[in-house]
């Protein structure tokens, strides 16, 4: 149902936190239930999702007394349900207690017996689905769960009056409605209304009803929940608390099997304290904090375990030794929580590799699994003397990045393997996007007599004002504004220069160009040149913004490497691009 | 009598009912016993101060026994008034307690005994269910000479309209015209339901159903479901008998009953619009679509169903953006026809439902023509005396509980609570306030619920404090979260985009926030140097998220993340307040840079 590791789920249930949020809902859905609420929280609308659904399971799986309805809801997300047949056939399902089966086709809920047909047809057809399931109709889908063959055709029997039945429908992300399915957004506020049951619609997101809501006010107003936001000690305690439950002996993961040992949540708590305390600034998330904790934690706890296995070995020698009576009267030695000093230690030894695990787990440049490997400890790190373990821990990282091979990125190492004429074709198309075409003349152009020498630039162009001096705005530099388009003329003969310049020292010798340049001219009309250029555009390093398919136009591109980039490849060819650049960085 | 034992709730409710003066509960003011030593006032709604001390366990169980109460039982407060403690310390065995410390002036017990714990819980409910279900005013005190207000002759109006579709036959057509949420389909569903008899009722949404093809299925599917099996035989024999008093409309009429006739056991299938093969299963003969050119055809024939027929067009000017108006033709010449005839058939009521003041402008001219003109409006409450009013009854709801002795207890506590509360002139102030920026009726709704959410054990009795919080939690809830709640890149980018508007930039590129935060960096030494590129692109993808940056081009496939164009929703002033909240001096002086 989420993806919220299970701890994080119970530690969210006991928090006193969102008690606030649970009681009032609860509240609201068991008694009198305005048609359309919205649940607004800008931080940890995951945590809220997943709070809503454990609220709605407890309330739909309590049996109703005298009076009250019967709860039965859906949660469906916007982002899944991008078209409103997923969305209809989601609620639906779940609304009836559903589940597509294989072996059946996996269909989806279409009533009983003599009402069966489709309900995801277009809005009317899931009204009608929804008052059907009020009406209690939908028993195929109950007695589809209890016998678990999902074959729903079977002839329901009525089981007496049932209680009334209260819907809930819950679309999570609901912002996204707003893009994908607009025209759904009135017609689901407007629930209750158009299908005159006892239904209510509760969105949750981390936008507020005003940015999602359409104009014209075609909706109602909702009621509003705001969820207070959760300062620096509630995500640690939160965190803290959500300590997990050691692994099952059988599981297969890559952690150690101690490494979630009861003795050492006290140790986790520090932990977690000094981690929110690094990381906080950057993401107040607790689903991400966790997801950090979740893999520096078993390296950080890994000495420990080391110094533990380590006792336990000389132990068993001594008693070995001793010999003697070795009936198995020795309790192995439990683990004990690491001492005040070696969490100290521990703390200052991996507190720098905290934003280290920020930096590339929280953009997910990296992922939990990977990260914990390569910046596992080395063995025994507590045994060595401590003004060496930092520099240790360091090392080790860089074997282990080695090891696993996942120094590079592969895009790096895919543009060093370019060949040497793609790599001037990439710079030239830097420059062609970068310079405005009008300052190609200045920037490019050679007098007949200084054909090979680089004319040099005056740094800065004289004609820009000072910032600020005129009424007109900054100029800002096209580097920063992004690539422009230019068309493939220009980019041969920006290309041509570049040749000329920087190139035609490294040629074979040919003796049949007699003409200076004319050696140039004849590079850069060759095939492969072109072939080059097609397949530079296929890898998106170079952009093509005209249609592939006209043959009368001239084709345009737009550059689509980086600045960091350009300067890497023109270092490794010799260029100078700063000289080359209209605005200097 | 300073002070009095208390062991159970039974000697609790004795001594809560003397205090309370309860031979004469009218009394309004609470005259404490001689001798009571009273504690400073202390305002309501600071509820921790003076807590009940622990009842005795027994009286604990005792309480749980009788009534389960559906929320988890908090666990009592401990925090001994002072004096309470010093008696409890005097006697452990006969635990004391302070009258005075209980209850504030107005004679309300500060803090509610566990006993009427499930009788708040209750109470909750029943002012729930009443702002649900608005109870009855006295709308002729409330108005004075301005009586009736809007509403009420609306409904008047609208309900003589549908009398005379139902009880004499006719065919009409009205707009009700109002402003969003001035309780324009409540208004329909009372005056239908009010009607003596059932006729009936075809609901169609603009909202819902876009096209007329949609809207006609809709009927057809409505119609099916409220005439049942028999519709369709006893549909054709009606036909053949007013035959000659029907409409010109009978040809196209009797074509419609026959393909209908045909086709009634097909099922629908949404990838085949008519005809598909039906499945044998079908017991009940569901009524499907005749081809596209009778559709309308379906609506002539509505005046010859069995019963009176009510047609509500919720969104109705909706409906006017239809090809030709073509629904909107066809209901209103048929209800005009109706009128017309020699009332023969049964009655039929169009009903538009509008919050659009021009719809009557919207409609073509032959349209326009078949519509009969009344036009009812409905208004939110003119008088802020009818949401006082309606407040105080809704939240004076009588509430029923298994034990009678509790029951009366509570209400008596009650019954003072919320007089004390309403008449106080700063509850009518904010009340006021909200009232002058809008009239919606269900504002005033949502912040009576939110209100009575706020009610727990601990603080029992609705206080001017929890209603303005529900005022500012309803009526304006924050658009954004508080800006310097934000993690530390994001307000380093909000910085950099003040600085880019100021150099004359309200449109900007990642790369331009980011240039000016490294630059920053770099000159200053002062931010903290480990953010990389990283955590300042997730710190923009989050403010797009929370759209505080707002894309400005459409996105493209060709522009790269970085470069696409954004514009700030916040404005500077939020940007200075939160770097201000924030209290880091590097910050604030980057962004007093120029
Ligand atoms: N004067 C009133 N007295 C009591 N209740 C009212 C009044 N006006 C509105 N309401 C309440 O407000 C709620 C919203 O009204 P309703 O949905 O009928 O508005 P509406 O005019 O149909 O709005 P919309 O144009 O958005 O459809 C109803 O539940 C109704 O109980
Ligand atoms: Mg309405």
């Amino acid at each position: 149902m989420s993806d919220i590791a299970p701890g994080l789920q119970t530690a969210l249930a006991d928090s006193p936190h969102y008690e606030f949020v649970s009681n009032h809902l609860s509240l609201l859905l068991s008694s009198y239930p305005p048609p359309f609420i919205f649940i607004h929280d800008p931080e940890t609308v995951r945590l809220t999702a997943s709070l809503v659904q454990s609220t709605l399971h407890g309330l739909a799986s309590k049996s109703p007394t005298s009076g009250e309805s019967q709860i039965k809801y859906a949660c469906v997300n916007a982002v899944a349900c991008f078209s409103p047949r997923i969305l209809y056939d989601t609620a639906l399902n779940a609304l009836a207690g559903w589940t597509p089966d294989w072996r059946d086709g996996a269909t989806n809920w279409h009533g009983s017996g003599a009402e069966a047909r489709r309900y995801n047809e277009n809005f009317d057809a899931f009204v009608h689905g929804i008052q059907t399931i009020a009406a209690g109709a939908d028993n195929a889908g109950e007695n589809a769960q209890t016998n678990g063959a999902g074959k729903g055709k079977g002839k329901a029997k009525e089981q007496g009056a049932p209680p009334n039945r209260r819907l809930v429908l819950v679309v999570e992300r609901a912002e996204r409605l707003k893009d994908n399915l607009p025209e759904l957004v009135v017609p689901l506020t407007r629930l209750g209304e158009l299908s005159q049951v006892d239904i209510t619609t509760l969105f949750l997101s981390e936008v507020q009803w005003q940015d999602i809501r359409l104009p014209l006010r075609a909706s109602p107003e909702p009621y509003y929940i705001d969820v207070p936001f959760l300062i620096k000690q509630d995500t640690q305690e939160l965190l803290a608390s959500a300590y997990p439950s050691p692994p099952a002996e059988s599981s297969t993961s890559a952690v150690d099997v101690d490494a979630y040992h009861p003795a050492l949540k006290p140790l986790y708590t520090h932990f977690i304290a000094t981690l929110c305390s690094t990381c906080s600034p950057f993401t107040h998330d607790p689903i991400e904090l966790a997801y950090i904790a979740a893999a520096r934690w078993p390296g950080f706890i890994q000495p420990v375990l080391d110094a533990h296995r380590g006792l336990l070995k000389e132990e068993e020698i001594a008693s070995s030794a001793e010999d003697g009576d070795a009936d198995g009267k020795h309790e192995p030695h439990e683990l004990q929580p690491p001492t005040e000093d070696t969490r100290l230690r521990l703390i200052r030894l991996f507190t720098p590799s905290f934003t280290a695990a920020l930096e590339s787990l929280y953009p997910r440049l990296s992922n939990a699994m990977d990260w914990a490997r390569v910046h596992a400890p080395p063995v025994d790190l507590l045994l060595m003397p401590p003004g060496h373990a930092p520099e240790a821990l360091a090392a080790q990282v860089v074997t282990n990045a080695a090891s696993l091979n996942t120094q590079h990125g592969p895009t790096e190492a895919g543009i060093e393997a370019l060949p040497r004429m793609a790599k001037f074709v990439l710079v030239a198309a830097f420059l062609a996007s970068t310079n405005p075409a009008r300052s190609d003349l200045r920037m490019f152009g050679r007098g007949l007599d200084e054909r090979s020498k680089r004319r040099k630039r005056k740094v800065g162009t004289p004609r820009k004002p000072k910032p600020g001096t005129t009424g007109t705005a900054v100029k800002i530099p096209q580097r920063l504004l992004g690539p422009t388009t230019f068309p493939l003329d220009r980019l041969i003969a920006i290309l041509g220069v570049l040749l000329e310049e920087n190139d035609a020292d490294t040629r074979p010798a040919a003796p049949q160009y007699t003409v200076s340049g004319e050696y140039t001219e004849m590079e850069i009309a060759r095939v492969a040149l072109h072939a080059n250029i097609v397949e530079l555009a296929s890898m998106r390093l170079l952009v093509r913004t005209s249609p592939p398919d006209s043959l009368d136009r001239v084709p345009m591109f737009k550059c689509g490497i980086g600045y960091e980039l350009a300067i890497k490849l023109a270092k490794s060819l010799g260029i100078i691009l700063n000289d080359l650049v209209y605005e200097v960085v | 009598m300073d002070s009095v034992e208390i062991r159970t709730p039974k000697h609790l409710l004795t001594t809560l009912k003397r205090s309370l003066g309860s031979p004469a509960p009218r009394g309004s003011t609470h005259i404490p016993p001689l001798g009571t030593p009273r504690l400073p006032p202390a305002a309501p709604g600071s509820p921790t101060k003076h807590a009940l001390p622990l009842p005795p366990a027994s009286a604990l169980r005792q309480r749980r026994l009788r009534t389960p109460s559906p929320e988890p039982v908090r666990p009592p407060l401990v925090s001994l008034s002072h004096t309470a403690r010093k008696a409890a310390a005097a006697s452990p065995s006969k635990r004391q307690r302070n009258q005075a410390s209980q209850r504030t002036e107005e004679g309300l017990p500060r803090d509610l005994p566990d006993h009427l714990h499930p009788l708040l819980e209750r109470q909750k409910r029943a002012i729930l269910k009443a702002l649900q279900q608005p109870p009855e005013i006295d709308e002729i005190e409330v108005y004075g000479e301005d009586y009736p207000p809007t509403n009420t002759n609306a409904y008047e109006q609208l309900s003589d309209l549908l009398m005379g579709s139902v009880v004499r036959g006719e065919g009409n057509s009205c707009l009700l015209i109002g402003p969003s949420g001035s309780g324009k389909t409540q208004m329909v569903e009372r005056a239908i339901t009010a009607l003596p008899t059932t006729p009936i009722v075809v609901r169609l949404s603009g909202y819902a159903q876009h096209n007329d093809r949609l809207a006609i299925r809709e009927i057809a599917w409505q119609l099916a479901q409220q005439t049942g099996t028999s519709f369709l035989p006893a549909e054709s024999d009606e036909e053949d008998e007013e035959d000659a008093a029907d409409p010109p409309a009978t040809v196209e009429q009797e074509a419609s009953g026959e393909t209908l006739e045909e086709e009634g056991d097909d099922d629908e299938n949404p990838f085949v619009d008519h005809a598909p093969a039906a499945p044998s299963s079908l017991v009940e003969p569901v009524i499907t679509l005749p081809p596209p050119s009778h559709l309308l055809a379906l609506i002539s024939m509505i005046p010859t169903l069995p019963r009176p027929t009510v047609i509500v067009l919720d969104g109705f000017d909706l409906f006017a953006s239809h090809a030709r108006q073509a629904l909107l033709y066809c209901l209103l010449d048929t209800a005009q026809s109706c009128r017309t005839g020699t009332g023969a058939g049964s009655g039929m009521a169009v009903v538009g439902v509008t919050a659009r003041v021009d719809t009557i402008n919207i409609l073509e001219k032959r349209v326009k023509s078949r519509f009969s003109g009344r036009m009812i409006r409905t208004a939110c409450p003119t008088k802020l005396d009818h949401w006082i009013t309606l407040a105080k009854a809704a939240l004076g709801a009588p509430c029923t509980g298994e034990n009678a002795e509790d029951v009366e207890e509570w209400a008596e506590i009650w019954n003072k609570a919320v007089p004390q509360f309403m008449e106080d002139e700063r509850v009518v102030e904010a009340l006021r306030d909200v009232y002058a920026l809008t009239r919606d009726f269900q504002i005033f709704r949502r912040i009576m619920t939110c209100l009575t959410l706020e009610l727990t054990d601990i603080s029992p009795y609705p206080t001017l404090k929890m209603l303005k919080a529900a005022i500012s939690r309803q009526r304006c809830p924050a658009r954004y979260p508080p800006l310097n709640t934000l993690p530390y890149p994001a307000i380093c980018l909000l910085i950099a985009q003040v600085h880019a508007q100021t150099s004359g930039h309200d449109v900007f590129t990642f790369e331009m926030l980011h240039d000016a935060f490294k630059n920053q960096v770099r000159t200053s030494q002062a931010a903290p140097v480990q953010i990389q590129g990283g955590g300042v692109g997730m710190a923009f993808e989050r403010l797009v998220d929370l759209r505080i940056f707002l894309p400005a081009a459409s996105p493209a496939t060709s522009v790269a993340k970085e470069f696409a164009l954004h514009r700030c929703a916040v404005d500077r002033f939020a940007v200075k307040k939160a770097v201000e909240q924030m209290g880091q001096l590097n910050l604030r002086k980057w962004l007093t840079k120029s």
